[in-house]
């Protein structure tokens, strides 16, 4: 029923013993404590708010078991800044306001990683399709698709459009 | 939505070590590959095994060749190579087309041809395209040894094929084209971006240099039992130039022929629509990529 497993999050290896039905979202959360990886519909495949990496590659966290992540490298949103750098995606989904509840937003910007490091310069419609898999309930999806558009641009060094409204901070 | 318990689990390297797992594991255990649907099936309890073999560490399953035959595709090739290679080319390319619209990204990037195939559900594009694409499947297990079973055998009706309980699937066939002359595509409606298909449609044309049809195949998935075939649409197009009305004739006997149902996504009649005007536009794709347009 249990199994011994290491899985590599963020670069530190988890050693745990787990029953075999854990799903990989739910040893993300409980066993590495690391709840930037959410739930948002009942594990169904829905929602794509647990979407992490494996080796690289977005996948839902809810579709795969934790014992098949043994041995492999997985990355989750807390693991995407590099020291207290941000990652250009982050960037640019602040800058563009690209969330408003936020619920979403960590497994959009791990399928979206994945997806503009295979993709040179995609279309807004290569990015709409590439998020098929992630429902937003609060944006839209306009301002995630600019700030997408907007990390992309500016990897080839280009200027990206201006994000919708750029305010001062208040005083 | 959780799994129940599982009290065994095996990561094979090997095809060898997977059915040897298989055998030992007895009749509650199940192959896993991409677990699209698997996973779905076992967290919603529709399923409850006692043991899962893993296929995704055996590295002899995954990845495609060209060979003198034809093209073999192995089974836990996943969508996203599938949409991305540059093999698949002539008829193949329906495949491409497929795979590049199945689900969304994460599951494109888990998912298996052939663990689409081996699940056969109503409404899903892998058994149609292989239907149209003539494909053969080879099947080993321990205790029979190989057999290679056509598509036509393989797929039986709603998640049932004929793969036995201690089958596994090791190569999909396609038989040789050329790849100028010969188009393939595919196309589906669902209800959402990239969702499951109401109908999808696999046309398969071969043109002369003048852009006559000298060969087609056709074949509808999203209906009743399993994916079909027409092959009145061969005979309706064969010997004549590839012109919208020569498809719009052959989509309109392929919708009057295959019969359609009803369910909770689309009435019988809106899915002979679809037929009728996907099936159009499939055939015209199809027959331009011969031409090589």
């Amino acid at each position: 029923m249990n199994r011994t497993i290491t899985v590599t999050v963020n670069g530190l290896a988890y050693e745990r013993t787990v029953p075999i039905r854990l799903l990989l979202v739910d040893f993300i959360r409980d066993e590495c404590g690391l709840t930037g990886t959410h739930i948002g519909c009942s594990y169904e495949g829905r929602c794509g708010a647990c979407t992490v990496q494996i080796e690289g590659r977005a996948v839902k966290s809810c579709m795969k078991l934790a014992v098949q992540a043994d041995g492999k490298e997985v990355t989750t949103i807390e693991g995407l800044r590099q020291g207290d750098k941000l990652h250009r995606l982050q960037e640019t989904f602040r800058r563009y306001h690209a969330l408003q509840c936020g619920f979403c937003t960590s497994g959009i910007l791990m399928n979206a990683v994945d997806f503009l490091n295979e993709n040179i310069n995609p279309s807004e419609e290569d990015v709409r399709r590439a998020l098929v898999g992630n429902l937003c309930r609060c944006t839209g999806y306009s301002h995630i698709v600019e700030a997408i558009l907007a990390a992309s641009a500016m990897r080839h060094g280009l200027k990206p459009a201006p994000p919708p409204a750029e305010t001062e901070d208040a005083p | 939505m959780y799994p129940a318990p599982i009290e065994a689990y095996f990561a094979p390297k090997t095809i060898e070590e997977a059915l040897r797992h298989r055998a030992d594991a007895g009749d509650d255990a199940v192959f896993i590959a991409g677990g699209m649907s698997l996973m779905q099936a076992m967290k919603a309890r529709l399923m409850a095994p006692r043991a899962l073999i893993d296929l995704n560490e055996v590295e002899e399953l995954s990845g495609l060749a060209r060979g003198p035959r034809g093209v073999t595709v192995r089974p836990l090739t996943r969508y996203r190579e599938l949409a991305r290679t540059t093999a698949l080319r002539g008829a193949l390319q329906a495949i491409g087309d497929a795979a590049a619209t199945v689900g969304d990204r994460q599951v494109r990037n888990a998912g298996t041809i052939g663990g689409s195939l081996c699940w056969n559900y109503v409404a899903s594009c892998m058994p149609n395209v292989c239907l149209c694409l003539d494909a053969t499947l080879v099947l080993t297990s321990l205790a029979g040894g190989e057999r290679e079973v056509p598509i036509d055998e393989f797929l039986i009706g709603p998640l049932e094929t004929a793969l036995r309980d201690d089958e596994l699937l090791i190569e999909i066939n396609f038989p040789r084209s050329n790849d100028r002359g010969t188009g393939g595509a595919y196309r589906k409606i669902g209800a959402t971006v990239d969702g499951l298909p109401i109908v999808g449609i696999t046309a398969l044309i071969e043109a002369d240099g003048a852009g006559v049809c000298t060969h087609a195949r056709f074949s509808v998935g999203g209906v009743l039992p399993t994916a079909q075939r027409f092959d009145g649409v061969r005979e309706i197009l064969r010997g004549r130039p590839g012109t919208d009305a020569a498809f719009a004739e052959a989509a309109r006997a392929a919708a009057d022929a295959i019969e359609t149902q009803t369910d909770h996504l689309a009435s019988a009649h809106y899915r002979e629509v679809l037929i009728r005007t996907l099936g159009r536009e499939v055939l015209a794709e199809a027959h331009a990529r011969a031409m090589g347009w």
